[in-house]
C-alpha cells in the first residue's frame, strides 16, 4: 500500500492530466471559434497560476507565508520585456528569467529566511513594497508607466513555430511551460528533499534533531519558489506586450495568496485550478458589479473559515478514493 | 553659530515637532496592533480599516450634529462591541487551528477588503475633511505650531500613558498579561480568558478608531485611508517587540523621527526603504524586538 | 388561394420590417474601461457621469445614424494589467466599436497598444501626459482633453501678468505624471521670467507634507506650484493652511489638483488657488449652462473637467461617425482627424498630426469655492508643437 503522501501525489497526476486534456480541448474549441479573449484570459490565468504555484511551495510545503512573491514575478516580467525588446527570443527570455530567479531568490532568501511565521510574511511584504517603489520611480524602467512595445515574437519549437500573438498557439505554449513547472515542483517535492520541507512545515523545531540544517533547507526552498515565480513572470510581457510596476505591488501578491487558499494549500494543483477559478470569478463578478472587492473578500473569508482545504479539499479526496479502489485488487 | 541656531529653530525643531505628531498617531495605531498580537497571537491585517472605521464613524456622527469632543469618546466606545463581535464571530472560528498565524492573517486580510469596499459603498470615493476643532497656532521660541497638533500630541500621550498604566499597574492589566503568558494557567486561576481575548481585540481596534477620529481633521477621510499606516504600524510593532507597549512607544517615536529627519537630507522616496531596512536589521539581529512580548515584558 | 397569398405577403412584409427594424436598432457599443474602485474612483465617477449624460441626450435625439449608443463599463482598478484584460474583453467579446475611460497614462498607453494590435480606436478624456500625443503617440489613440503642455501654457500666461519675476517652489508627487507636469510648468514659467527656488517630490499618497515645509519656508517663495491630486491635495492644502504658509504664498497647480470632487474636503484652504484648465463650470456660454444644469439635475453634483471632457467625447464620436457614415476603424479615424465640434467649453479641433484636441484654455481662480475664470488663452496659442512622428 503506497503511503498517503504518494497517493496524494498520484491523485495530483490525475488532476494534472485532467487539466491538460481540458486545456487542449479548450484550445481546439477556441481556435475553431476564432476566439481571442477567452484564450488569452486563460493564458493569463495560467501565468498567474505559476506565481500561485510558487506561493504554494513556500506556504503549503515549507510552511512560510510569502506576502511579496510578486516581487520575483514582476522582476521576471521586466527582465523578459527588456530582453525581448533587444533580442526577440523566447528561449533567451526564459533563460534570463531562470538565471534572475536564482540570483534574486538567493538575495531575497538570505534576508528573509532568518525568521519564520509572521515575521517572514512581513519581511517579504516589506521587501516587495520597497523594490516596487524603486521600480516605480526608475526612469529607465519606464517609471510609473512601465515598459511598452514588447514585440510579438515567434517561438521556435524545432518542428514548428508559434507566434505569441496567436491566442490558441501561445496558450498551448504557456500551458506546456506551466505544466512543466508543476511537474518539476511535484517531482522535487516527492523526493526526500521535499519530504523534509513538509517536515519543516509540520514542526520545524524537530527537524534539526533529525540531523538536517533548516537554514539551508529553507533557503533552497525559497530560491526554488523564486525561480518558479520569475519564470512565470517572463511569460507575461509575451502575452500582453507590456509590463508595469503594478505587477510587483501587494495586490498581485495578495491575489496569489487568495488563489492558493481557494484552490487548496499544499496541493500544487490547487494553485493552478485556483487561478483558473479566481480569474473566471473576477471576470464575471467584475462585469456585474463594481463592488467586486467586497464579494471576493467575503468569498475569501468564507473559504478561510469553511473551506480550509480549498477546492482541492473537495475534489482530491474523491480522486484519491478512486485511486485507492483501483489499487486494491 | 547664528546659522546653526537658525537651522535648529526654523528647520530642525519644526521637523521634530511635526514628526512627533505623526509619531503619536502611529503609536496609537501600533499599540492596538501589538496588544492584539501579543495577547491573541493574531496578525490583524484589517487594523488600518478599523482606523478608517473610526474616522468614517466620526464623520457620520458629526453630520448628525454631535460635537467633536463627544465623538472622541463616543466613537471608540461604540467600536468596542464591533470589535467584540468580530473576534467572537470570525476570529474564534479559525483560532484553534494549528496554522493560526496564517489563517488569521488571511481572514483579517479578507475583512480589510470587505471593509474598504463598504466605506466606498457608503460614503463614495471622494475625500472628506472635518473642520479642525482647534484652529489657529502658537509660536513657541519662533517655532510655528498649529494648536490642533499640540492638542493631538497631548491627548495622544495621555491616552498612551493611560493604556500603559492599565496594562502594567492594574488588576485588569494583570489578567490580560497572565492570559498572554499562559492561557490555561490563567483560566485555571479564574481569569475569564474568552472575555479577555475578545475584550483585548475590541480594545485594540477601538484604539485604532480613536486614532482615526483624532487624525481626521489633518489627514482627511477616504475609503483607502487604511493603507496609509499599515506598513509603518507593523514596522513599529516588530521593531518595538510584538506585544510590548513600551516597545511600541519607543519604536514609534524613533522611527517617525528617523523618517522626518531623513526627509530633510535625502529624497523622500527613500525614507520608506530606510524604515524597512531598520525592520530587517532588527529581525536579523534581535527578532523579538526591543522589548519582547506582552507576557514577558 | 388569394387569402393564402395575402397572408404570406403580409407575413413577408412583417418579416422584412422586423429585420430592417432590428438592424436599425442595432446599438453602437462603446466600451468604458475606467477605475471604479481604488484611489482614482472619484475620477472614474465623473467620467461615468459625463458619458452617461451625453449618451442619454444623444439617444433621446435619435442616436447616431438612427442607432442608439450602448455603454459597457468595466473596472480597471487603476492597474494597466487589468485595464488591458478588460479592454480586450470589450473588443473581442462584446465587440465594441470604440473604447474610452482610461485614467492613468500607464493604462491609456497600454490599452492604446492593444487597440493598435486589435485594429480598434480608443480615446482618453483624462490622461494628460504629453507623451500620449507626443513621443508615444499612436494612430489608434485620440485625446479630447487638454494635455500638460496646454495647462502650463495657460498658467504661465497668468504668472507673467500677475507675478512677474516670481520665485517659484515646486512640490509634486513622485511619479511620472507628477514629475512631468512640474517639468512642463517649470519650462513655461522660466520662459516668462520666473525663477526656481526649490523642488521637492513627495511619495504618492504621502499623508504628512509638513516634513517638507521647513524647506519651503527656507526658500521663501512667492508662488508654490503643485501637481498633487485627489486626497493628496486635500492633505497638502489643509496642512499648508494649518501651518500658516498660505498667508504670503500664491498657490498654483495642475488641472486635476483641485476639482469639484475634492474641493469640499479642502474647504477654505483652496481659496485663491489658480490653475490652467480646459474647463470650468463658470464658462459663460449657453452650451455650458445647459450642460451644467443637466448634470446637476441628474447627479446632484457639479461637473469637473473629467466629466465635461467625457461628455464632449460622445459628441465628437457622433460627429465623426456621421461624417464617415460608418463605424469602421479606418473611416472613423479619418473623420476624427481635423474634426471640429461643439462642446460645453466651446469649439474644439482634433489636430490631425497627433490626435490632440486643440481648445481654449482658461485661467481659473478659486473664489468662494467657485471655479471663477480669470483669463483665457486661445487654443492655437496654448497648444504646443506637434511632436508625433509615427504618422
Amino acid at each position: 500500500m503506497p503511503d498517503a503522501l504518494t497517493v496524494a501525489a498520484r491523485a495530483n497526476h490525475v488532476l494534472v492530466g485532467a487539466l491538460l486534456i481540458a486545456g487542449l480541448a479548450f484550445a481546439a474549441i477556441g481556435a475553431a471559434l476564432n476566439d481571442t479573449f477567452y484564450l488569452r484570459l486563460a493564458t493569463e490565468a495560467l501565468i498567474f497560476g505559476g506565481l500561485a504555484l510558487s506561493v504554494d511551495i513556500l506556504l503549503g510545503y515549507t510552511g512560510l507565508l510569502s506576502l511579496g512573491q510578486a516581487l520575483y514575478f514582476g522582476l521576471g516580467a521586466y527582465l523578459s520585456a527588456l530582453v525581448l525588446m533587444a533580442v526577440p527570443s523566447f528561449w533567451l527570455a526564459l533563460a534570463a528569467g531562470l538565471g534572475a530567479g536564482l540570483v534574486l531568490g538567493l538575495i531575497g532568501g538570505i534576508i528573509a529566511i532568518r525568521v519564520r511565521g509572521v515575521y517572514f510574511a512581513l519581511i517579504t511584504f516589506g521587501l516587495a513594497q520597497v523594490v516596487a517603489k524603486v521600480v516605480y520611480n526608475t526612469r529607465s524602467l519606464g517609471a510609473s508607466d512601465g515598459l511598452l512595445g514588447v514585440p510579438i515574437i515567434n517561438i521556435d519549437l524545432g518542428l514548428a513555430s508559434v507566434s505569441s500573438a496567436s491566442p490558441a498557439g501561445f496558450f498551448l505554449v504557456v500551458l506546456a511551460v506551466i505544466i512543466a513547472l508543476y511537474a518539476v515542483s511535484a517531482y522535487i517535492l516527492d523526493t526526500p528533499f521535499g519530504r523534509l520541507l513538509i517536515a519543516l512545515r509540520a514542526n520545524d523545531r524537530r527537524v534539526p534533531f533529525l540531523g538536517y540544517r533548516t537554514a539551508s533547507l529553507r533557503l533552497s526552498s525559497f530560491v526554488f519558489a523564486a525561480v518558479i515565480a520569475t519564470v512565470s513572470g517572463t511569460l507575461y510581457p509575451m502575452l500582453r506586450g507590456f509590463v508595469s510596476p503594478e505587477l510587483l505591488f501587494f495586490s498581485t501578491s495578495g491575489n496569489a495568496v487568495i488563489t492558493v487558499l481557494l484552490g487548496g494549500v499544499g496541493t500544487l494543483m490547487g494553485a493552478l485550478y485556483g487561478s483558473v477559478l479566481l480569474t473566471v470569478l473576477r471576470s464575471l463578478i467584475g462585469t456585474w458589479t463594481e463592488h467586486h472587492l467586497m464579494i471576493i473578500g467575503l468569498l475569501f473569508m468564507g473559504a478561510v473559515i469553511f473551506l480550509p482545504n480549498g477546492l482541492m479539499g473537495l475534489v482530491r479526496p474523491a480522486v484519491e478514493r478512486l485511486l485507492m479502489r483501483k489499487a486494491r485488487p | 553659530m547664528a546659522e546653526v541656531l537658525d537651522y535648529v529653530q526654523f528647520v530642525l525643531a519644526p521637523q521634530v515637532v511635526t514628526g512627533l505628531a505623526f509619531g503619536v498617531a502611529v503609536i496609537l495605531v501600533a499599540i492596538g496592533l501589538t496588544i492584539i498580537f501579543g495577547l491573541l497571537d493574531v496578525i490583524n491585517m484589517s487594523h488600518g480599516e478599523f482606523y478608517a472605521f473610526g474616522a468614517f464613524a466620526a464623520l457620520a456622527l458629526g453630520w448628525l450634529g454631535l460635537p467633536f469632543w463627544l465623538l472622541l469618546i463616543l466613537v471608540p466606545l461604540a467600536m468596542l462591541p464591533v470589535g467584540y463581535a468580530v473576534e467572537r464571530m470570525l476570529i474564534q472560528r479559525v483560532f484553534n487551528r494549528p496554522d493560526r498565524h496564517v489563517t488569521t492573517l488571511l481572514l483579517t486580510f479578507g475583512l480589510g477588503l470587505v471593509l474598504e469596499d463598504a466605506f466606498r459603498l457608503g460614503f463614495g470615493p471622494n475625500p472628506y475633511r472635518p473642520d479642525t476643532p482647534i484652529p489657529g497656532a502658537v509660536e513657541l521660541f519662533g517655532i510655528f505650531l498649529p494648536n490642533y497638533r499640540l492638542f493631538l500630541i497631548v491627548v495622544g500621550a495621555v491616552v498612551i500613558a493611560a493604556v500603559a498604566l492599565v496594562v502594567y499597574r492594574t488588576r485588569l492589566g494583570a489578567m490580560v498579561r497572565a492570559a498572554a503568558f499562559d492561557r490555561n494557567m490563567a483560566a485555571s486561576l479564574g481569569v475569564p480568558v474568552a472575555w479577555v481575548y475578545a475584550g483585548a481585540f475590541a480594545f485594540g481596534i477601538s484604539l485604532a478608531g480613536f486614532a482615526g477620529v483624532l487624525l481626521a481633521p489633518i489627514y482627511s477621510v477616504f475609503p483607502t485611508m487604511g493603507r496609509d499606516f499599515i506598513l509603518m504600524a507593523f514596522t513599529v510593532v516588530i521593531v518595538g517587540g510584538m506585544g510590548s507597549i513600551a516597545g511600541a512607544v519607543v519604536a514609534g517615536l524613533f522611527l517617525t523621527q528617523v523618517q522626518a529627519i531623513a526627509a530633510l537630507y535625502i529624497s523622500p522616496v527613500w525614507t520608506d526603504p530606510i524604515v524597512f531596512g531598520i525592520m530587517v536589521v532588527m529581525l536579523m539581529v534581535r527578532p523579538q524586538g526591543l522589548f519582547g512580548r506582552l507576557g514577558y515584558a | 388561394m388569394v387569402k393564402a397569398f395575402q397572408t404570406s405577403a403580409l407575413a413577408a412584409l412583417f418579416a422584412a420590417a422586423a429585420v430592417t427594424g432590428v438592424r436599425a436598432a442595432d446599438p453602437i457599443r462603446i466600451g468604458v474601461v475606467t477605475p471604479l474602485s481604488g484611489t482614482y474612483a472619484g475620477i472614474g465617477q465623473q467620467v461615468r457621469w459625463g458619458l452617461d449624460l451625453a449618451v442619454k441626450e444623444v439617444n433621446a435625439a435619435g442616436g447616431i445614424m438612427g442607432r442608439p449608443i450602448e455603454l459597457l463599463y468595466e473596472d480597471e482598478e487603476a492597474n494597466p494589467a487589468v485595464a488591458v484584460q478588460k479592454a480586450e474583453k470589450l473588443f473581442e467579446v462584446a465587440k465594441v466599436d470604440f473604447l474610452t475611460g482610461t485614467v492613468s497614462s500607464g493604462s491609456t498607453l497600454a490599452v492604446g497598444q492593444l487597440a493598435e494590435r486589435a485594429g480598434k480606436l480608443i480615446a482618453t478624456t483624462v490622461s494628460f501626459a504629453d507623451s500620449i500625443t507626443g513621443d508615444r503617440c499612436s494612430p489608434n489613440v485620440f485625446r479630447v482633453n487638454a494635455r500638460a503642455g496646454q495647462q502650463s501654457a495657460a498658467l504661465a500666461v497668468w504668472l507673467s501678468k500677475e507675478k512677474p519675476q516670481a520665485k517659484v517652489f515646486y512640490l509634486g508627487p513622485d511619479y511620472e505624471m507628477g514629475r512631468s507636469t512640474v517639468a512642463a510648468f517649470k519650462a513655461s514659467a522660466e520662459k516668462v521670467g520666473a525663477s526656481t527656488v526649490g523642488e521637492v517630490f513627495a511619495p504618492l499618497d504621502a499623508k504628512d507634507y509638513t516634513q517638507y515645509f521647513g524647506q519651503v519656508r527656507a526658500a521663501r517663495p512667492q508662488v508654490l506650484y503643485t501637481s498633487v491630486a485627489g486626497n493628496d491635495t486635500v492633505r497638502l492644502l489643509s496642512q499648508l493652511q494649518e501651518f500658516g504658509l498660505l498667508n504670503n504664498l500664491s498657490l498654483v497647480g495642475a488641472s486635476g489638483t483641485v476639482t469639484s470632487q475634492n474641493i469640499a474636503a479642502i474647504g477654505k484652504a483652496a481659496e485663491g488657488f489658480v490653475t490652467g484648465v480646459g474647463y470650468s463650470t463658470e464658462i459663460n456660454s449657453p452650451e455650458n449652462k445647459k450642460f451644467v444644469d443637466a448634470f446637476k439635475a441628474a447627479y446632484k453634483a457639479e461637473p469637473d473637467l473629467y466629466g465635461a471632457d467625457s461628455y464632449g467625447l460622445i459628441y465628437a464620436y457622433k460627429a465623426a461617425v456621421e461624417k464617415a457614415k460608418s463605424t469602421e476603424t479606418d473611416k472613423v479615424r479619418e473623420a476624427l482627424r481635423g474634426l471640429k465640434w461643439m462642446t460645453p467649453q466651446g469649439e474644439k479641433t482634433i489636430r490631425a498630426g497627433d490626435h490632440q484636441a486643440i481648445q481654449a484654455m482658461y485661467v481659473v481662480r478659486i473664489t468662494n469655492g467657485q471655479f471663477k475664470i480669470g483669463g483665457e488663452v486661445k487654443g492655437d496659442d496654448a497648444i504646443g508643437p506637434d511632436t508625433c512622428t509615427r504618422f
